[in-house]
């Protein structure tokens, strides 16, 4: 009995450290997102662009600044999907520092996903075993989810 | 010079389009038709848009590259731009000394906002679409205002289309309708197999603006009443989903021919007892009504805007309340069971798409293109090119 109580509290105190991760790499994430969207808005505004690449990222960047909770998702997804699209025609090909700190950003987009993404399919893992969901292990906290934006390349 | 001499005098037209060559759309199928109609005129058309298949083009269309599908404003939409295009188009302007320059849909993303940016001279722009606001109007005016402000003539194809354009950039335009070939539609073959009880339909049927199901709905109320019918559907898609929803009874009355030529269209639009256009929305002009309108098909279709402009407000055709399928059965019935209204509006309807004929059509715009030219002054390459300091501005 004694070892039942204190297993449940070991497992309840597993998932609030891994709940705990989540919110740490959501944070991270959320920062990351915010970094590239105002450098995609700064590249776009650079006057090194044609006109056309340069409305393409301007709306698709601004779209991402300005959507609330519930468009976030799909407003990052469409701006990952479109700078895929800029650099495979070469549109974004050029020197400047500006295009290096895009670059660099979207590097760390990548590493934020990763880590991001790793708390999420533990914690919901943890999350989906009978012993947590029959005692309500996890409280209140919301069960992470994973978005569609996170699983494509950045 | 004197009017005589100024309309006699042969022009060299560039035109832009945003939208690939070899993919279908309403924007090229315009194009195309505007560019034939000037070399029938006698005047030189030179046309670049993106291609998929650079070979198979026409000797008056030069390609920019292939068409590069992207997310845009809340859908795919299949454009040009980037160093390739940009380069392309900039030659293209400077090998073709135009006495005028033609941008369709200048404020897309794309081939003409490319050329629009780089071009100087006698520059007149067209607007097709009708959307709603774009969420990031105020982020991209600094790019689409001063290419707006360099077109000398613009053109929006209807009344929404020119309400977009007022509502999204504060500017106006001169109203110049699609065009179509009045003879073509008015004269020819009828098909008796379609049957005199047939309605048709003609589009993208998948699209949900379309509002094929609308249609099918009210022919379930029609069978409910026991009324006699055909409906006939023409026009690339996929029928397993609406099939699957319809009634045996209604299948066995429905042919889907898939897509189908120019002359079978014409046909098909000659031969039925009505034309029906329940569309929901998205539509900013309507140019299928007009042709149904050209074949003598009595035309009844959802009060849009788009629709109401073509069917001058219900005068030569019949109008129905946006996605009220029950009042669709209704005028369904009535007009199958009413041949002398159905021939009133056949002779009403051949009578005013007159008005779109490119006859009409195309010396509207063919005058435009004398105004923004009587300067005699030639299109070139801008020389304060924002983008000197990239490698964009080099020529190929």
């Amino acid at each position: 009995m004694l070892f039942v109580v204190w297993y449940l509290s070991f497992t309840a105190t597993r998932l609030d450290r891994l709940h705990h991760r989540v919110e740490t790499s959501w944070a991270n994430l959320d920062a990351a997102l915010r970094t590239r969207s105002a450098l995609a808005l700064e590249v776009a505004r650079s006057n090194l662009l044609d006109p056309a690449t340069a409305m393409l990222l301007l709306a698709a960047a601004h779209v991402a600044v300005i959507a609330n909770q519930s468009e976030r998702a799909d407003a990052e997804e469409e701006l990952s999907q479109l700078l895929l699209s800029l650099l495979e025609e070469d549109a974004l090909d050029s020197e400047g520092e500006i295009f290096q700190e895009l670059s660099q950003a979207r590097e760390k987009l990548r590493l934020a996903i990763a880590i991001h993404l790793e708390a999420v399919t533990r914690t919901q893992a943890q999350r989906a075993r009978p012993i947590v969901r029959a005692f309500r292990l996890a409280g209140r906290a919301p069960l992470p989810v994973r978005y569609p934006f996170e699983e494509i390349q950045v | 010079m004197n009017v005589t001499t100024a309309n006699l005098k042969k022009l060299k037209i560039g035109m832009v389009s945003p939208y690939g060559w070899d993919l279908p759309g309403g924007v090229q199928a315009h194009i195309q038709d505007l560019a034939l109609y000037c070399m029938e005129q006698g005047h030189e058309v030179s046309v670049i848009a993106p291609a998929i298949d650079e070979d198979a083009l026409p000797d008056w269309v030069t390609s920019s590259g292939r068409p590069v599908a992207i997310p845009y404003n809340g859908a795919v939409a299949r454009v040009a731009f980037g160093p390739v295009a940009n380069r392309r188009v900039r030659r293209w302007i400077t090998d073709g000394e135009f006495d005028v320059l033609h941008l369709h849909e200048p404020a897309i993303p794309s081939l003409s906002l490319l050329a629009c940016w780089a071009a100087e001279g006698p520059l007149v722009g067209t607007f097709h679409v009708s959307a709603p606001r774009q969420k990031a109007i105020y982020a991209v005016g600094p790019i689409l205002e001063p290419a707006i402000e360099k077109l000398h003539a613009r053109i929006a194809v209807s009344q929404t289309a020119r309400n977009t354009l007022i509502d999204h950039l504060e500017t106006d335009a001169v109203i110049i309708p699609n065009g179509i070939n009045h003879h073509a539609f008015a004269s020819g073959s009828i098909d008796t197999s379609v049957g005199e009880r047939s309605i048709g339909f003609v589009g993208r049927f998948d699209e949900p603006r379309k509002g094929l199901s609308l249609l099918l709905e009210s022919c379930e109320l029609l069978i409910d009443k026991g009324i006699e019918f055909k409906v006939v559907i023409a026009g690339p898609g996929n029928p397993d989903a609406f099939l699957e929803i319809m009634s045996a009874e209604l299948v066995a009355r429905t042919e889907f021919l898939g897509r189908v030529s120019d002359e079978r269209k014409q046909e098909l639009l000659r031969s039925i007892a009505l034309y029906v256009a329940p569309n929901t929305g998205g539509e900013s002009f309507g140019i299928i009504l007009a042709e149904a309108m050209a074949a003598g098909a009595p035309v009844l279709a959802s009060n849009l805007p788009a629709f109401q402009d073509v069917l001058e407000g219900g005068r030569v055709g019949e109008l129905f309340e946006i996605g009220d399928t029950s009042e669709l059965a209704l005028r369904i019935e009535n007009l199958l069971n009413n041949p002398e209204r159905r021939m009133a509006l056949r002779a009403l309807g051949q009578k005013s798409s007159l008005r779109f004929d490119w006859g009409q059509v195309g010396e509207s715009i063919l005058d435009v293109y004398r105004m923004v030219s009587s300067s005699g002054e030639k299109v070139r390459l801008g020389s304060d090119f924002r983008f000197s300091r990239a490698k964009l501005g080099r020529e190929e």
